[in-house]
C-alpha cells in the first residue's frame, strides 16, 4: 500500500482544484468497480454492486485537501494569499507550496509587522515564487497551491503533507481491492471540498440516497507531550469515532464496528474528538436522515505540512472496513 | 396529562443528543393514544400523525420540538479517573458538583469534581474550569474502572425536577422537553376538536449538534406549515430587558426573516381571540431552534416559532412556568383547528398570485 499512498499524498488537490488528484483515484480503482462516475461537485463515485438483500452503503473519503489561495499581487511581483481550509499561520512560515502549473513559492513573513514576538496573522505573510514584478509573476488571484512534502517512511510511520485525506482514499483503494464479496451496494465516495464546508459528501449522498453511510478520515491523538486529554494514539489501532465537534456517530453504526474488531480481534479505539468533523457530519442530514459513523486513522500534527499517521492503524482500518461489509448490517 | 407530571417525566429522562432512545420511549408512550400512526425517523425523531378531515391529499402542519439535551460523554480514563467531554453544548461551569450515571459496562453513580480551590493557582482561580480539568469519579478503583468504563461511554445528569412555588418547575432538560409536553398538550387538545389538516407532530433529535433531527424530519414529511417550540430566555439578573421575557405571562411568538410573516400573523390572531397572553420575541438572524432548519427544508416550509420564556438554560436547574407550556399548547391546537383547507391561498405570497 506504500506506494498508492505515496501517489496519493504527493498530488496536487486543494478543495476545489480536485482534477488531478480524482484523475489518480479513476485510475486506480477504474478497473476495480462495476459502474464509475463524476458527480456535479466533482466528487468521484465508484460502486460495486453486491447480491441481493444488502443495503446501500456509501464509505466516503475526501480526496481535497488544504492550500492557499492567491488574493493579490503586487508590483514586485510577491503574492498576498487567503487559506483553503483549515491552514494556520504558525505552521506556514518557510513552508513552500506548489501550484498546478508547477510552480513553487515560498512563505514569507513581513520582517517589521507590528509584534515579532506574536505568531504572525496571515495577513502578514506572502509568497514569493521568484518573480520581480507583477508583469512576471508566474501566479495570478485566485490560483491555489498546496504544501510541498514528500512522503518519509521511519519504521512504522508515514509522514507527508495531505494524509488528511488521502490516507482515507488510500483506506477504501485498498478495501475496493482486497474485496471478495459482499451482500451491499457499495458506492466508494471521493469527495470534494470538505475542508471548506463538507459540500461534496452532502451532495454525493444525497444524490445515492443510502442506508448508511461511512466516512474514513483523520483524527487527532493524545500521545504527544502536552496534548490534550484525548485516548487515541498512534499504532493502536483505528479509531470508531463516537463523537466529534460536528456530530455524534449513529450508535448502531458504531456499535458494529466495534463489534466486527472485537469478533476478528482487529485493534481499534473509541474516539471522541473535541475540535472538528468529518463528511458524516454532512451524510447524515442528508434527506429523512442517514445512519452515518466514522473510520478514522489516528493522526498527529494534522493541517500542518507534515501529517504522521502509523501504517498499521491503516492496515487495520482496511481489515476492519472488510469485515463491516463482509456480512449484513 | 397533568402537565407538572408531565413535564416532570419528560425532564427526568435520559436522552443524550444522538441516545435519544429513553425519552423517545417516554414520548412515544404519552403519544400512541393520542396520534393515528407513528413511527422513527432516519435520525431517531419520533413522527406521529394524526389525520385531519378533510378530503384527501390533505395539507400537512408540523409541530416540532426536540427531546434531546446536553449531556456528557467519557472522553479518557486516567487512574480509575474519568476525563469527560460535553455532548451538545453542555456548559462546564454547568456540571461541576452534579451527581451523573455513567453509563458503563453498567450504570455507575459518580460525581463531577475538579482539583479542591486550595491548589489552583491564583491566575486560574477567576477563569471557568476547562473541560479538561474536570473529571468524573464513579469510586472503584482503577481496575474497576478500566473493566467497566469505555471511551464513549454516556454520562447522564441525575437530577429530580424541582416543584417551586407559583407553579414554577426547575429541572434539566426542560430545554426543550417543556414544549414537548406543549406538543403533547396540543394533542389531548385535538382529540376533542376538529381540524381539518394533518397535523405531524415531531419530537425532533440532536437539535443541540446542529437541528438534525428536525432538517431530516422536515424533508420526510415534507409538510406545507411547520411550527417550532423552543425555550427563550426568561427575566434574570445579569441579562437586558430587552432579551428576555416574564415567566407567567404566556409563550412568546417570534417575529424575524427566519418566520413567516403572514403566518406570525394569524397565529397572533388565533392567541388574541382564545384570549391567550403572550410576547412578540423580536428575531432579526437566525433563530438558532428548529424553525431555521424548517424554513429551509426542500423548496420552503412557511414557518413560525412559539417559545416558552426559560430561565438558566443549559444549566440542569432550567426554571419555567407550567401555565406557560399550559397555554403553549392551547394555542397550538386552537391554531391547528383554525386551519381551513384553503389555508395556504390565505398566506400565499402577493407576487405569486400576480403571477398567476
Amino acid at each position: 500500500m506504500r506506494e498508492l499512498i505515496r501517489e496519493l499524498v504527493e498530488t496536487y488537490g486543494p478543495s476545489g482544484v480536485e482534477d488531478e488528484i480524482r484523475a489518480v483515484i479513476r485510475a486506480e480503482v477504474e478497473d476495480l468497480a462495476d459502474e464509475i462516475r463524476v458527480d456535479p461537485l466533482g466528487s468521484l463515485v465508484a460502486r460495486k454492486h453486491g447480491g441481493d438483500g444488502g443495503k446501500r452503503v456509501v464509505l466516503a473519503a475526501h480526496m481535497d485537501e488544504i492550500g492557499i489561495m492567491v488574493s493579490y499581487v503586487d508590483e514586485k511581483g510577491f503574492a498576498r494569499f487567503t487559506r483553503i481550509g483549515g491552514v494556520y499561520s504558525l505552521n506556514t512560515v518557510g513552508d513552500r507550496v506548489a501550484f498546478s502549473n508547477g510552480t513553487v513559492g515560498v512563505v514569507g513573513v513581513e520582517q517589521k509587522r507590528a509584534n515579532a514576538t506574536k505568531i504572525p496573522t496571515l495577513d502578514e505573510l506572502y509568497l514569493d515564487v521568484g518573480a520581480t514584478s507583477r508583469e512576471d509573476c508566474p501566479v495570478a488571484v485566485g490560483d491555489s497551491a498546496v504544501f510541498v512534502r514528500p512522503l518519509d517512511i521511519q519504521g512504522t510511520r508515514l509522514i507527508a503533507k495531505a494524509m488528511d485525506d488521502r490516507i482515507g482514499c488510500a483506506v477504501l483503494i485498498e478495501t475496493l481491492r482486497r474485496l471478495e464479496s459482499t451482500p451491499h451496494d457499495l458506492y466508494f465516495v471521493f469527495t470534494v471540498q470538505e475542508e471548506v464546508g463538507l459540500f461534496g459528501a452532502g451532495t454525493s449522498a444525497y444524490g445515492i440516497d443510502p442506508d448508511v453511510a461511512i466516512a474514513v478520515d483523520v483524527t487527532g491523538n493524545g500521545d504527544t507531550p502536552e496534548s490534550y486529554p484525548m485516548a487515541v494514539a498512534l499504532g493502536k489501532g483505528p479509531a470508531v469515532k463516537v463523537m466529534d465537534s460536528g456530530m455524534i456517530a449513529h450508535r448502531a453504526v458504531k456499535d458494529v464496528m466495534v463489534q466486527r474488531a472485537k469478533d476478528a480481534g482487529i485493534p481499534y479505539q473509541l474516539e471522541v474528538l473535541a475540535r472538528g468533523t468529518t463528511d458524516a457530519m454532512a451524510m447524515q442530514v442528508v434527506r429523512s436522515g442517514v445512519p452515518s459513523g466514522c473510520l478514522s486513522i489516528p493522526c498527529r500534527y494534522v493541517h500542518t505540512p507534515s501529517e504522521m499517521v502509523d501504517e498499521r492503524d491503516v492496515e487495520n482500518a482496511v481489515c476492519l472496513m472488510l469485515e463491516v461489509l463482509r456480512a449484513d448490517l | 396529562m397533568e402537565v407538572i407530571l408531565l413535564l416532570k417525566q419528560l425532564s427526568e429522562a435520559d436522552g443524550l443528543a444522538g441516545y435519544e432512545e429513553p425519552v423517545r420511549g417516554v414520548v412515544s408512550e404519552t403519544w400512541t393514544p393520542l396520534v393515528d400512526e407513528m413511527r422513527v425517523g432516519g435520525l431517531g425523531s419520533l413522527i406521529g400523525l394524526k389525520r385531519g378531515t378533510g378530503p384527501e391529499p390533505r395539507p400537512k402542519v408540523m409541530l416540532a420540538a426536540h427531546m434531546d439535551e446536553v449531556g456528557l460523554m467519557v472522553s479518557g480514563l486516567e487512574k480509575g479517573f474519568l476525563h469527560i467531554a460535553g455532548v451538545a453544548g453542555a456548559d462546564p461551569r454547568a456540571v461541576l458538583g452534579l451527581e451523573v450515571v455513567v453509563h458503563a459496562e453498567r450504570d455507575l453513580p459518580g460525581i463531577v469534581a475538579t482539583r479542591p480551590p486550595h491548589v489552583i493557582p491564583s491566575d486560574e482561580r477567576q477563569k471557568t474550569v476547562p473541560w479538561d480539568k474536570l473529571f468524573v469519579d464513579v469510586g472503584l478503583p482503577a481496575d474497576q474502572v478500566e473493566q467497566l468504563v469505555t471511551v464513549g461511554d454516556l454520562i447522564s445528569i441525575r437530577c429530580e425536577m424541582a416543584e417551586l412555588k407559583n407553579r414554577r418547575v426547575a429541572g434539566k432538560a426542560l430545554d426543550d422537553r417543556a414544549c414537548v409536553a406543549a406538543v403533547t398538550l396540543a394533542l389531548e387538545k385535538l382529540a376533542k376538536v376538529n381540524h381539518v389538516w394533518d397535523v405531524y407532530a415531531v419530537a425532533t433529535t440532536q437539535e443541540e449538534t446542529g437541528l438534525k433531527g428536525a432538517t431530516t424530519s422536515a424533508y420526510g414529511i415534507a409538510p406545507d406549515l411547520a411550527i417550532a417550540l423552543d425555550v427563550t430566555f426568561g427575566n434574570q439578573p445579569g441579562l437586558r430587558d430587552t432579551e428576555v421575557f416574564p415567566l407567567g405571562e404566556g409563550p412568546t411568538i417570534a417575529v424575524g426573516p427566519n418566520l413567516h410573516p403572514a403566518l406570525v400573523d394569524h397565529l397572533k390572531s388565533v392567541a388574541d381571540a382564545q384570549e391567550i397572553p403572550y410576547h412578540i420575541e423580536p428575531v432579526p438572524g437566525r433563530s438558532g431552534t428548529d424553525a431555521w432548519a424548517i424554513q429551509v427544508s426542500r423548496e420552503g416550509v412557511p414557518t413560525a416559532l412559539i417559545g416558552i420564556p426559560t430561565r438558566y438554560m443549559h444549566q440542569p436547574v432550567e426554571m419555567l412556568a407550567a401555565q406557560d407550556v399550559e397555554r403553549a399548547g392551547r394555542l397550538l391546537a386552537a391554531f391547528v383547528a383554525s386551519l381551513e383547507a384553503d389555508f395556504l391561498e390565505s398566506i400565499a405570497w402577493p407576487e405569486s398570485e400576480e403571477s398567476e
